[in-house]
């Protein structure tokens, strides 16, 4: 298809779009004095505790003493989690009791012990189809599945359609659901609450059930409330245990090497007023840490290997530089133009878009497995000679780099074919000589970008692989996939060199932190994980979305990572502390396009809803209540600022946003292709 | 779909000597064609499972992750990957002509086209036979390409196969380059018209040491 650029200035005063954050407002029944299936158990009141129990006579027994399981013998540790607690004809009963309960609660308490109900739904349904006993399971799900909360609807028609056993063994995530603990966080006070009442004797068996399938990690201090909690909630497994937030991550960045940028040649634009003195005096490198001291929260320069410099990375820092000087500084009061690259003709083809750190490449990654590399700027695309001609060109000359290149090749687009399905992911390197694009069909390719032809195939992944991207220092890159791991791999290694495994569903997003230490991933299962290169270690979970992630973007200053999924909101998160720090609520779907402008002060949103969303990062991170304490509780009181941080809304015309990427005079880029529903 | 597993169930249902296709036969048939068209890597648990859970990934990213970052070295040009794992060889192989040819005697030349070639090494991109760029020269005595390996080589005439030689004294020269990890070991494009089998088995053993080195053809 064809490119065209629409530039659409950006004006103050454009409209903004509020709309309802979804996922708000009553899809459970759950208010006091009006429980579905009241009617088993008689009306509210404390006394409603005091039902016939009596004949739940297996306290601590269990019934048919574990289950046969045709599998092999070495599996039993697995399995033994399948074990059912209890008779499964009463698990309704053991269920509406619990609820009973918690409805009939204090009421500063009922919100952090509703978590509960979630979670042992769940596990409670499994069990019975696990175990094979379907119609208890099936008239298990008709009564309690509407209580849920709304977020958890899509989960919910999964689950609905899991009635055998049969269904459970292909489902790897559900396995692993089934067989690691839900985490959950209470406060002490509600803990202490939850636990007097279940470890009564008539209820020994929902809390044996509890203890079975339920991590509860106790905090100190005032229960949550409901928004609080609805903030924070919503993955797979979960909340993130406080101790999984704990460990040391190194956030800074890396100093770059200082060095003197000659300011001789002047540019033609004149941006200096006529008749000033040309003197400058060569600027020292801005864009690093400026002390000469370490930073303690950035990692050593050699934690891990990095590239060394070349002198065409110089020659490229130096042009950085330069670009930097001229760049517009962005503020509430000045809002970054935006300039839109529509695909046409794609027919809801593009699945992948990339531009160059200067902009001076866009590529596009299609569903018919090509990747198509345009060049943005008014100089084409050439590939270098072929040898023979090469052995012809004058070495020694200064224009050596331009002679290499075939003027016969010379086009604006370029087309790869390599791959053996829709192209999933795009990433330029730093050094703009290679391409990396990865597919369906299970691998990653790595393109150079002089020859234009494929260089390497990188087989790892036997699954689609969602996302690639190469680290800001090249060489290391990292992919992840429908395998439920990401991968680092370097150029030259034919096999990963470092595997992540935590997630418990796709890995749908992959993202290097500034400092090339660090990785994030978001993933089906809706967290958030950062992983330690060196050693592989996972040392943050996020959790908060209520859909799978699709965008991911570090702040420029390596200390916050903001985060999109299919819920339509962005969250912001504090990566030293392992806080969520914001929400962004005002897009209505997917987002796909994270980017932060290149000094951090302009957070911009691209999403399904055809609509561009800028936000004040400045604002969004000052005055962060982000103490000792609060990292101990593991949540900090987030404002209702949504609107406050929105500085705009810019619609396009049908054209869902994929792509954002800030010139390096902040100068905002978008790129997605135009769908005529 | 449907129709396939039902036939293996037939097929299997036949070889147990039922008159007729029950559940178990459809369940056996289901469970074949899912291991034979649905890979997954190796389960930890065997038998019959073929979901890998998560405790295996974190296995083998434990054990994945023990082994320190390598090193990078400096000044190496393109980093990538040995030879044999990238698809930066010619895969196709030129038809060689039967008219002799005086000018390469003592030497292999290799002509590369570049097409898709970027060299691995950082030196000039100069070859060392500018001018056969085309159509092969002649070849006395002909001799197969293996492709047994993923490894492109000259072949050399069975007198000196079992060395390592810089400098046969028969002029055999090949454009040999096969990339098979492109095109599969089957894809021979063309097959010269003279093959001398007992070449075959001789000419393993000069593969097998260049499997080892990440250089390229230029030193053959």
């Amino acid at each position: 298809g064809g490119s065209v650029a629409t530039v659409a200035s950006s004006s103050p005063g454009v409209a903004a779009v509020a709309t309802v954050p979804p996922g708000k407002g009553g899809a459970r029944a759950g208010t006091a004095g009006s429980l579905p299936g009241a009617g088993l158990l008689g009306t509210g009141g404390p006394l409603c505790l005091s039902q016939p129990w009596g004949f739940a006579v297996m306290l601590g027994h269990k019934v048919g003493g574990g289950v046969v399981v045709e599998d092999q013998p070495d599996v039993s540790a697995v399995l033994s989690a399948y074990n059912q607690q209890g008779d499964p004809t009463l698990y309704e009963e053991y269920y509406s009791g619990l609820k009973n309960f918690i409805e009939c609660s204090l009421d500063c308490h009922r919100a952090e012990l509703s978590q509960l109900f979630y979670p042992l739904f769940v596990h409670m349904y499994l069990e019975l189809v696990y175990n094979q006993h379907e119609s208890e399971a099936k008239s298990f799900f008709e009564r309690f599945h509407g209580d849920q909360e709304c977020y958890y609807q899509d989960d919910l028609r999964v689950l609905s359609s899991l009635t055998k056993k049969e269904h459970m063994k292909g489902n790897e995530t559900m396995l692993d659901f089934r067989t690691s603990k839900f985490v959950l966080r209470i406060s002490r006070d509600s803990y202490q609450l939850l636990k007097r009442h279940l470890q009564e004797k008539q209820n020994n068996q929902i809390w044996n059930i509890v203890q079975e399938h339920l991590y509860i990690d106790i905090f100190d201090g005032m229960p949550r409330s409901k928004q609080q909690i609805d903030a924070m909630v919503g993955s797979l497994a979960g909340e993130a245990k406080r101790e999984a937030n704990k460990a040391k991550v190194f956030f800074g960045l890396l100093k770059e090497p200082e060095f003197d940028v000659p300011l001789d040649d002047e540019d033609e634009e004149g941006e200096n007023e006529e008749g000033k003195p040309k003197k400058k005096k060569p600027k020292k490198d801005s864009v690093g840490s400026k002390s000469k001291k370490q930073d303690p929260n950035a990692p050593p320069q050699n934690r891990i290997p990095l590239p060394e410099l070349k002198d065409s990375d110089k020659l490229d820092k130096v042009m950085n530089m330069k670009e930097a000087a001229r760049r517009v500084r962005l503020g509430p009061e000045c809002l970054p133009s935006i300039c839109f690259y529509t695909f046409l003709n794609a027919y809801q083809g593009l699945t992948a878009v990339d531009i160059t750190d200067d902009s001076s490449m866009i590529v596009g990654g299609f569903a018919d497995s090509t990747v198509r590399v345009w060049s943005v700027t008014p100089k084409k695309l050439r590939s270098v000679k072929t040898a023979a001609d090469l052995s012809l060109i004058d070495k020694e000359s200064d224009d050596v780099l331009e002679r290499i290149m075939d003027e016969k090749t010379a086009s604006e687009l370029k087309i790869l074919y390599g791959h053996s399905g829709p192209v999933y992911g795009t990433s330029f390197s730093p050094d703009r000589n290679y391409l990396l694009s990865c597919s369906e069909d299970g691998t990653v390719r790595l393109w150079s970008l002089q020859t234009f032809t494929c260089l390497v195939g990188y087989k790892g992944h036997n699954y689609p692989v969602w996302d690639t991207q190469f680290s800001p220092y090249g060489y290391y890159f990292v992919s992840g996939g429908h395998d439920r791991v990401a991968r680092l791999w370097a150029t030259d290694h034919y096999q990963p060199l470092r595997i992540f495994a935590g997630h418990l569903a796709d890995v749908t997003c992959t993202r290097f932190h500034p400092n090339s230490n660090y990785i994030a991933t978001g993933s089906a299962d809706r967290t958030i994980r950062l992983w330690d290169v060196l050693n592989g270690n996972c040392v943050r979970i996020f959790t908060g979305h209520k859909g799978p992630i699709h965008s991911l973007a570090f702040s420029p200053n390596g200390r916050f990572l903001a985060t999109g999924a299919t819920d339509g909101r962005v969250l912001l998160w504090d990566i030293g502390h392992g806080l969520m720090v914001g929400e962004l609520k005002g897009h209505t779907d997917t987002i796909y396009a994270l980017r932060f402008s290149r000094d951090g002060e302009i957070l911009a949103s691209g999403s399904m809803d055809n609509t561009v969303r800028l936000w004040d990062a400045v604002k969004a991170f000052e005055d962060l209540e982000t103490d000792d304490f609060t990292t101990a509780t593991g949540h900090i009181n987030l404002p209702e600022n949504s609107q406050d941080l929105l500085l705009g809304t810019y619609m396009t015309k049908s054209t869902p946003v994929v792509h954002l990427h800030f010139t390096r005079r902040n100068l905002l880029l978008a790129a997605g292709a135009y769908s005529s529903q | 779909y449907v129709t396939t597993i039902l036939e293996d169930a037939k097929i299997y249902s036949s070889h147990a000597k039922k008159s007729s296709v029950d559940a178990d036969d459809v369940r056996l048939a289901i469970q074949c064609r899912t291991d034979q068209s649905f890979t997954s890597p190796p389960p930890r648990d065997v038998g019959g499972n073929v979901t890998v859970s998560l405790q295996f990934l974190l296995d083998i990213a434990r054990q994945k992750n023990q082994t320190p970052l390598p090193l990078i070295k400096p000044y190496s040009g393109p980093r990538l990957p040995p030879d044999r794992y990238c698809l930066t060889a010619p895969n196709y192989r030129l038809k060689s002509l039967q008219k002799k040819v005086s000018s390469s005697a003592g030497r292999i030349t290799v002509p590369r086209l570049s097409v898709g070639a970027v060299s691995s090494r950082p030196s000039t991109p100069t070859l060392g036979t500018p001018s056969a760029q085309t159509v092969s020269v002649s070849t006395k005595v002909g001799t197969p390409v293996s492709l047994t390996g993923q490894r492109f080589t000259v072949q050399i005439p069975s007198s000196q196969a079992a060395v390592k030689s810089a400098t046969p004294t028969t002029p055999t020269v090949q454009n040999v380059l096969i990339n098979p990890s492109l095109i599969g070991p089957k894809n021979i494009l063309i097959t010269t018209n003279m093959v001398s089998s007992q070449n075959t088995s001789n000419e393993s053993n000069p593969l097998k040491r260049k499997h080892e080195d990440d250089d390229d053809y230029d030193n053959l």
